[in-house]
C-alpha cells in the first residue's frame, strides 16, 4: 500500500515540476513504481490520475504534437495546485483558526482541520492576542449536510422527501443557493426546479437521505441572494394590536413595535407574516393574551377557542 | 478522536500536506507534529518514512527529498515542488466560510476593525471557491449572555441571571454557578448550580434575558440533580399537522391517531394542547382534559362569545 502512495506522490511531483507536458511513456520510464506489462502500466496510470483527481489536484492534458504521434501528455499547472490567497497577517489567520474552531464535533470538523492546516503552511503564524477571547460554535445535526455543501459549489441538483405541513410527504427537486442557520435550526433556500421559484427549507424536515445530482449547464446563483434575508421577509406582513397581562408573554413581548400601558395590562402591536403561527402563539399564552385587531385574527383565535372546549367537553 | 488513517488517499493527501507544513515549521517536536495531523507518533514515523522515499525522477539522494526526523524533531529540504500549501477543496471552503460568518457576528461590536478583516477574508475566500451566494451562520443566541457564561465556567465565578422559564411564563432572577454548557435538541444550554433553587438546573441560553458577575462567590452545596416528576399522557391527534409533530416531538412521519408519551411539566402539556388547536385533543389526564375545556371556555367569555 505505501508503494502505491509513493507511486502517487511521485507522480504528482514529477507532474508539478515539468516545464512542458510529459507523455504516458516518459510518465512510465521516469517515474518511480510503474511495473508490469505495458496493461498494467496503463491500468495503473489510469487509476493514479482518478485518484488525485478525488484529492481535488487537476491534471491538465495536452500538448498534441502533429510533427509527432499526436500522443496526449500530461502535467499539473502549480496555479491550480496551490494556495494563492495573496498575503495574509497573522490576526487573519487567527480568525481563520476561530472559524474552523467553530466546527469541533460538528459535520465538517475535518475540512475545517485540513483547510487550518493548508493555511499555517503559508509560514505566518496565528496572532491570538489580536482577537478577543471569543469561541463561537457551530451545530450540525444533519447528516448529508456534506452532500448539501459540494452540491451548491457545484451548482449541482439536490432530490429528497420533504414534510410538509399537513405531513404529506413532498418529493422535491431544488437547484442550491445557500445554506444557513438561524434560532438553532438549519435552512437551505434554492431554486425549486418544478415551481420555478425560490423556497427554503428546514433540513430537520427532509424525510431520509437527501440525493445529490450533477447538472449540465450548472445552475446559475442570483449573485445578490442572502439567505438570511430572505428568511426575514417571506412575505407580505401585518400588524396585530395585542393586550398582555403585565409580567406575562415575554414570547410576544420581544417582538413589540410598540407599547401603551393600561395599568393591569399593556397593549403592544408587532408584525406578523403567518397568521396560524400567531394563533398558535396567542393560544399558548392562555388567557395572558387576548387579540384586539384585526377582526381576522381574532375570529380565527375564537374558531380555535370553540374547537378546543368542544373536544375536551 | 483520529481519523482512520489508513486510505490510501487519505494518506496521499496528509503526506502532500505534511510538506509545506513542516517546511513552514522547520524543527517541529514530532509528537506535536501527530498531534496537528491529528495521527499517532507512530503514524507519522511511517508517514515520513514514506515521505523519504520520494522525490524527483532519478530519484538519487540528489533528487529525493532530504527529511530527518530520528532525534524527534522534524526536518525536510529539498522539497521545493510540494512546498507550497495546496488549493482549498470546496469542502474546505465552504467550512471557512460558514465558521468565519459566525464568528463575523461573533465579534464585539466596538471591533470594526476585525469585522472588515472577516468580510474581506470572506470575500477572497468566496471568489477562489467559485461561491457567490453568501454562506450565512448566525450566531444562536445572544454573545454578551454566552461571553458572560464562559468566563463564568472558566473563572469559577458566580452569575446572576434574569431567566425567562418558558412552561411557567416568568421572569425570575436567579444566581447560579455555571458548570457546562451542552447542546441538547438544537439548542444550548448551561448546566449549573442554581443557588436559588439550591439544586443543579439546566438553562436554555437563549431564554438568558440578562447576565451579570454576582459579587458573592457561593459554594455548590447540593449535590443531587433534582429528579422532576413526570406525568403520563394520551394524546389524539385529529388531523395531520407537522407542526403538531414538532411541538410534541413525535416522529416526523408517525402517522398513529392515539399516542402516549410523558411530560415533565402540566404547564408545557396545557400550552402545548392549546397552541395545537383543534389538531389535537388530550384524553388522559382526565383533570388536565377539564382544565383545558375550562381555560378555552373562559378565554371566550373575555371575548364576549361563550
Amino acid at each position: 500500500m505505501s508503494r502505491k502512495i509513493e507511486r502517487l506522490i511521485n507522480l504528482t511531483i514529477a507532474l508539478l515540476a515539468t516545464k512542458r507536458y510529459l507523455t504516458k511513456n516518459e510518465i512510465f520510464t521516469s517515474v518511480d513504481g510503474y511495473e508490469g506489462s505495458p496493461e498494467t502500466k496503463e491500468r495503473m496510470f489510469e487509476r493514479d490520475k482518478d485518484d488525485l483527481r478525488n484529492l481535488g489536484i487537476e491534471i491538465e492534458v495536452g500538448g498534441f504534437d502533429p510533427a509527432f504521434d499526436d500522443e496526449a501528455g500530461y502535467r499539473i499547472k502549480s496555479e491550480s495546485y496551490q494556495l494563492n490567497i495573496g498575503d495574509i497577517s497573522g490576526s487573519e489567520v487567527a480568525l481563520l483558526s476561530l472559524a474552523a474552531e467553530a466546527w469541533r464535533g460538528a459535520a465538517l470538523n475535518e475540512a475545517a482541520q485540513s483547510a487550518l492546516i493548508k493555511l499555517k503552511s503559508i509560514g505566518v503564524e496565528s496572532d491570538l492576542d489580536a482577537i478577543p477571547n471569543i469561541s463561537p460554535q457551530l451545530r450540525t445535526p444533519n447528516a448529508d449536510f456534506e452532500a448539501i455543501s459540494l452540491s451548491i459549489a457545484q451548482r449541482g441538483v439536490l432530490t429528497f422527501t420533504y414534510v410538509g405541513k399537513d405531513l404529506e410527504l413532498q418529493k422535491r427537486r431544488v437547484a442550491p443557493y445557500a445554506i444557513a442557520t438561524r434560532k438553532g435550526f438549519w435552512y437551505l433556500a434554492g431554486l425549486d426546479l418544478e415551481k420555478n421559484l425560490v423556497r427554503t427549507f428546514r433540513l430537520d424536515r427532509i424525510d431520509g437521505q437527501i440525493q445529490a445530482h450533477k447538472s449540465s449547464p450548472p445552475y446559475e446563483v442570483p449573485d445578490d441572494f442572502d439567505i438570511l434575508n430572505y428568511l426575514e421577509n417571506l412575505g407580505e406582513s401585518e400588524t396585530a394590536t395585542l393586550d398582555v397581562r403585565k409580567g406575562k408573554a415575554h414570547l410576544l413581548r420581544i417582538q413589540a413595535l410598540t407599547h401603551l400601558d393600561k395599568g393591569e395590562w399593556d397593549q403592544l402591536t408587532l408584525s406578523y407574516q403567518d397568521q396560524s403561527r400567531l394563533i398558535e402563539s396567542i393560544l399558548w399564552h392562555g388567557d395572558d393574551v387576548l387579540v384586539i385587531a384585526p377582526q381576522e385574527l381574532r375570529n380565527g383565535v375564537i374558531s380555535a377557542l370553540k374547537e378546543l372546549a368542544h373536544n375536551h367537553g | 478522536m483520529a481519523k482512520s488513517p489508513q486510505t490510501p488517499l487519505s494518506r496521499t493527501s496528509r503526506l502532500l500536506d505534511l510538506v509545506p507544513y513542516v517546511s513552514a515549521h522547520q524543527g517541529i517536536d514530532l509528537k506535536v507534529l501527530a498531534d496537528v495531523f491529528d495521527v499517532t507518533p507512530n503514524q507519522m514515523v511511517a508517514d515520513l518514512t514514506t515521505l523519504w522515499m520520494c522525490g524527483l525522477p532519478g530519484y538519487t539522494p540528489l533528487e529525493l527529498m532530504d527529511l530527518s526526523f530520528d532525534s524527534g524533531y522534524v526536518t525536510i529540504h529539498n522539497a521545493d515542488t510540494l512546498s507550497q500549501p495546496r488549493n482549498l477543496t470546496i469542502e474546505e471552503s465552504i467550512a471557512l466560510l460558514l465558521g468565519l460568518d459566525l464568528v463575523m457576528q461573533s465579534l464585539p461590536a466596538d471591533r470594526e476593525d476585525l469585522k472588515s478583516m472577516a468580510t474581506s477574508l470572506i470575500r477572497k475566500l468566496s471568489l477562489q471557491a467559485n461561491l457567490l451566494s453568501p454562506l450565512r451562520a448566525e450566531p444562536h443566541h445572544n454573545k454578551k449572555n454566552s461571553a458572560a457564561i464562559l468566563l463564568a465556567i472558566s473563572t469559577k465565578k458566580m452569575l446572576r441571571i434574569k431567566y425567562h422559564a418558558l412552561y411557567s411564563d416568568e421572569v425570575t432572577e436567579r444566581d447560579i454557578s455555571p458548570i457546562e454548557i451542552r447542546y441538547e435538541n438544537s439548542h444550548d444550554y448551561v448546566f449549573a448550580y442554581c443557588h436559588t433553587a439550591q439544586a443543579f438546573r439546566s438553562f436554555r441560553i437563549d431564554r438568558i434575558l440578562d447576565s451579570k458577575q454576582a459579587h458573592a462567590s457561593a459554594s455548590v452545596t447540593g449535590s443531587t440533580v433534582s429528579e422532576a416528576s413526570t406525568i403520563s399522557y394520551s394524546l389524539k391527534l385529529r388531523t395531520n399537522q407537522r407542526d403538531v409533530m414538532e411541538r410534541f416531538n413525535l416522529g416526523k412521519t408517525q402517522m398513529a391517531s392515539e399516542v402516549t408519551s410523558r411530560a415533565f411539566s402540566p404547564q408545557w402539556l396545557i400550552r402545548s394542547v392549546m397552541a395545537s388547536a383543534g389538531s389535537a385533543e388530550l384524553t388522559e389526564p382526565r383533570v388536565i382534559r377539564a382544565e383545558i375545556a375550562a381555560a378555552a371556555a373562559a378565554i371566550l367569555q373575555k371575548y364576549g362569545e361563550s
